[in-house]
């Protein structure tokens, strides 16, 4: 067991080796061997830039090739790569918990309620419709320039996918279950919180690892059209000056920041939801 | 619950039981008073067809400190009445009444305690969650909790599984999970839909024990719905028979074993087998009218 364990990490560190390898090298090597049709243009370092200059970039952006110091340069810019990266988390983070909140509630209780549903459901479907991007540029007119039409957008992205999940899930509790609990005395009430919620929650977290890769598309999007800071203006920035490098930078974060999250959501999952089969080992 | 002098250890000391001559095994005890009475119920479902008449025109009485077995073919409204007495389903027509008030649908009776069919155990809680879920709810003191739930999960054999979760569990352990979570509350009514219908021959018997054992201190009054006869006549006091569908009543009779029971003993004896036989022939029937549908 051990042991395939090593050679999987084996393997994963040889695959990642060989790219990063191709990616710094690669373009130079074709370019000296082969003939100039053969050359590949997609590994040209003009648009994807090299790992060597990626990495020069970011010392750079995060200010620790700064001949003042990392502190003067950290107050000198007013996007740097840590305040955009804390901009940008800080934005998704509210969204996501926004969107999630109600997401959560209103599939609760739409799913709970089959006459209520039944109202909403036309209204929810044509809402659901709109491709969410289409209502980026609006939603920026309304709150402005600022964080607040971020926010905004990252929740609209992140409500849809938790109250879909929240609504099938809550819509498919064990109708015996929850008689059962009524025949134990619960009241409608109690039913919700102790039946109701524990067994959609399962169905809620399907949706809430999704929704925070959905929450951080939200935000960045948000930036590209229309922002005075974050990851996706500097992206932005980065693009003006046809800068591959520092684009990359900004990726690679939003890469890290998205996998740290990402694994968070999971470890909440699995401890909440530990007493289904297929989170039985971590714990 | 509300009668807090009750505990699973403790016989109850209600009129109806104590007046019971002990070791009685069957004849009804008029003096005792009605607990249960069904009058004329009938139910008919909706369906895409014509509708289906599942229960057609019952009527019986179940007296306080009774163990009345349901028993009738699979499919011939066993369940749909028990819903009824417990409120959980409309009846189309007829009268239901739990000390002589109505049953209202949708309004739980806390004087009822019901065990489904099918597992109904809580996943994502443990053992000890299950069984002290409804004292839980009830805002009973955790104290008082902890030490009802070890003495439920003792009597009914749990020991040292109290912090597993049910998947964790074979299905034998999982109903007595169930049992035990109903039990606890100290119901004095107690409607069982075939708690035990999913379990192999062994494990099922090892649960009559289990059953026996508290209902001979406790005299609960049971409405027990089965299919199984051999079950039905080693724990109850009287068997009601229902037809095929449309369920009807078709026979209803006294079980004249004593008790205590041994549940595997009571097996070997003649007066077993000759009952057994003589009721099979009604039940046979009934079974090879359902087959021929
Ligand atoms: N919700 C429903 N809608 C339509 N028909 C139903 C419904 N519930 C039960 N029935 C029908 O009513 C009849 C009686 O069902 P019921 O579940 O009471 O049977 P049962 O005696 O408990 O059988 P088993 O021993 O298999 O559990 C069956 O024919 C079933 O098809
Ligand atoms: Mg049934």
């Amino acid at each position: 067991m051990a042991q395939r364990k090593l050679s999987i990490l084996a393997w994963q560190i040889f695959i990642l080796v060989v790219l990063l390898s191709v990616w710094e090298w690669g373009y130079d090597t074709a370019k000296a061997l082969l003939p100039r049709a053969f050359v590949p243009s997609i590994l040209d370092p003009y648009f994807i830039a090299k790992p060597s200059m990626i990495w020069t970039s970011f010392l750079k952006l995060g200010c620790f090739a700064d001949p003042a110091g990392f502190l003067a340069c950290y107050g000198a810019t007013p996007n740097n790569l840590w305040l955009a990266t804390l901009v940008t988390i800080k934005n998704m983070l509210w969204g996501f918990l926004w969107g999630a909140s109600l997401g959560v509630l209103i599939g609760l209780t739409l799913g709970r309620s089959a006459y209520l549903s039944k109202i909403f459901e036309p209204f929810i479907v044509a809402m659901n419709s709109i491709p969410r991007i289409a209502l980026v540029p609006l939603i920026i007119l309304m709150f402005g320039l600022g964080d607040l039409s971020k926010v905004v957008t990252a929740s609209i992205v992140v409500f849809f996918v938790v109250f879909f999940n929240t609504f099938e899930g809550t819509r498919s509790v064990d109708r015996d279950q929850i008689a059962a609990a009524r025949l134990l005395g619960a009241s409608e009430l109690t039913v919700l919180r102790t039946v109701v919620i524990p067994s959609a929650l399962a169905w809620v977290f399907a949706s809430l690892t999704p929704a925070v890769s959905f929450a951080l598309i939200g935000v960045i999007v948000g930036e590209f059209i229309g922002a005075e800071r974050g990851l996706g203006k500097l992206i932005i920035e980065a693009e003006a000056r046809a800068n591959a490098a520092e684009m990359m930078v900004s990726i690679i974060v939003m890469m890290i920041v998205g996998i740290i999250l990402a694994f968070i959501v999971r470890r909440i999952q699995a401890y909440l939801l530990r007493w289904q089969p297929q989170f039985e080992q971590q714990h | 619950m509300t009668d807090a002098s009750n505990d699973l250890t403790m016989a109850h000391t209600t009129a109806g039981s104590a007046a019971r001559a002990p070791g009685a095994g069957g004849a009804a005890d008029v003096a005792a008073p009605v607990r249960i009475r069904v009058s004329n119920l009938d139910k008919r479902f909706r369906t895409a067809g014509d509708g289906v008449v599942a229960v057609d025109n019952v009527s019986f009485d179940v007296r306080q400190g009774e163990f009345v077995a349901l028993l009738g073919p699979s499919g011939c409204g066993k369940s749909t009445i028990l819903n009824m007495v417990a409120g959980l389903l409309d009846a189309t027509d007829g009268e239901m009444a739990i000390d002589a008030d109505p049953v209202v649908t949708g309004k739980v009776n806390r004087k009822v305690g019901y065990v489904f069919q099918r597992d109904t155990v809580f996943p994502w809680r443990t053992v000890e969650g299950n069984i002290g879920y409804g004292l839980e709810i009830a805002g009973v003191p955790k104290e008082e909790r902890r030490r009802k739930v070890e003495r439920a999960i003792e009597v009914s054999g749990l020991a040292g599984f109290g912090s597993s979760f049910p998947r964790t569990l074979s299905g034998g352990m999982r109903q007595r999970v169930a049992l035990m979570r109903t039990l606890i509350l100290e119901p004095d009514i107690l409607l069982m839909d075939e708690p035990f219908g999913a379990l192999d021959t062994h494990t099922k018997l090892e649960m009559h024990k289990t059953l026996l054992e508290i209902w001979e201190r406790e005299r609960q009054t049971v409405l027990f719905v089965t299919h199984d006869l051999g079950e039905a006549l080693t724990l109850s006091s009287r068997i009601i028979l229902l037809s095929a569908r449309p369920g009807r009543l078709k026979e209803d009779f006294e079980v004249p074993f004593p008790r205590p029971r041994d549940a595997v003993s009571l097996r070997e004896t003649a007066e077993f087998g000759q009952l057994y036989s003589h009721i099979w022939h009604s039940l046979g029937e009934e079974f090879r009218r359902t087959k021929a549908e």
